[in-house]
């Protein structure tokens, strides 16, 4: 079995990043005969794969969410320290009203500075020089987007293998509805 | 052959799905889901679009020389000329934006209405492409 996500012909991706692929089912009669299942053993181990892909969309929509807070943030900083870089030349100082605490503000004046403080996470704050910061943030703001094509990628196959799943299982009840029916009809032939 | 395969009520009938077939629902609810997104993506930025437009306003009403502008989390004394600079910069970002987003739009509901035709074309009844 292939794990990289390449097509064959029969369009079956084996599985993408730990997420297993969706077999394509040709013909119901011989996925069945071919599984050794019978109907309903089928579809208890296609509705189980659904369950498992819910699981799997919920925890990759939550780091979606995350990484869409995420990026405005990034942009954000790095406004205030391209701000910041612009006052320098002027030699004037920059004013600004921050939150101090919700709903009340306090007026700061910064100096012309060549540095600025970077919060890092755990409780981690490093000074760096405007370049470095800029530098810095540009590449966490690459990253971030970066991560984010990935995890939408993720998420269309994700959703594909939902899609196929759920007409497999929808086909299978199906044929199973058929076969009882023509069973049904053959009987009272046979009666009759 | 579409006949047989309808002669059943939905369920029931032998319905013969092909691996295009499969590709073609797989793209249809792609394109479902990134209408979606689309939508809510053109609410916020019309949204946007709509308060700077109002900044703009309060700005010529103001009398003001300095304006506390929003940048990142801090607000800043700014001149009122280079608040409206900015604004009026913000304000052709978010336009194209809006823009970019409407053209994806028509093209999504452009390419999901060739799609219903093609599936319901082949499956008729047996399947179900409109909205809940």
């Amino acid at each position: 079995m292939a794990s990289s996500s390449s097509s064959t012909e029969a369009g079956v991706v084996a599985e993408r990043r730990g997420i297993p692929g969706a077999q394509f089912v040709e013909d119901v009669q011989t996925y069945l005969n071919q599984s050794g299942l019978d109907v309903n053993s089928a579809l208890a181990f296609l509705q189980e794969r659904l369950q498992q892909y819910k699981v799997v969309e919920m925890k990759l929509l939550a780091q979606q969410r995350d990484l869409q807070a995420k990026i405005p943030d990034i942009e954000k900083c790095l406004d205030v320290v391209a701000t910041l870089q612009a006052k320098k030349g002027t030699g004037e100082a920059l004013i600004t009203d921050f939150e101090v605490s919700e709903g009340i503000y306090s007026r700061a004046r910064i100096e012309d500075t060549d540095s600025v403080c970077l919060w890092l996470g755990a409780n981690v704050m490093l000074e760096y020089s405007c370049e470095e910061a800029t530098a810095l943030l540009q590449k966490n703001l690459d990253n971030a987007k970066a991560s984010l094509e990935v995890l939408v990628a993720d998420l269309q196959f994700l959703r594909d293998q939902v899609t196929i799943t759920q007409v497999t299982i929808a086909r299978v009840y199906n044929w199973d509805v058929h076969q009882r029916r023509v069973r049904q009809a053959a009987g009272v032939a046979i009666e009759s | 052959m579409q006949q047989q395969q309808q002669q059943g009520q939905s369920g029931g009938s032998e319905m013969e799905v092909t691996w295009e077939d499969q590709q073609n629902i797989n793209k249809f609810g792609r394109l479902n889901n990134r209408l979606h997104e689309l939508e809510d993506e053109i609410k916020i930025a019309k949204e946007s679009n709509d308060n700077l437009e109002d900044a703009g306003n309060e700005l010529i009403l103001t009398d003001e020389d300095v304006v506390r502008f929003q940048i990142g989390e801090v607000f800043a004394h700014v001149p009122k000329d280079e608040v409206e600079t900015r604004i009026e910069q913000m304000k052709e970002a978010t336009s194209q934006n809006l823009e970019k987003l409407e053209e994806e739009k028509e093209s999504i509901i452009a390419q999901m209405a060739e799609l219903k035709k093609i599936l319901y074309g082949k499956f008729k009844d047996s399947i179900n492409l409109e909205e809940e």
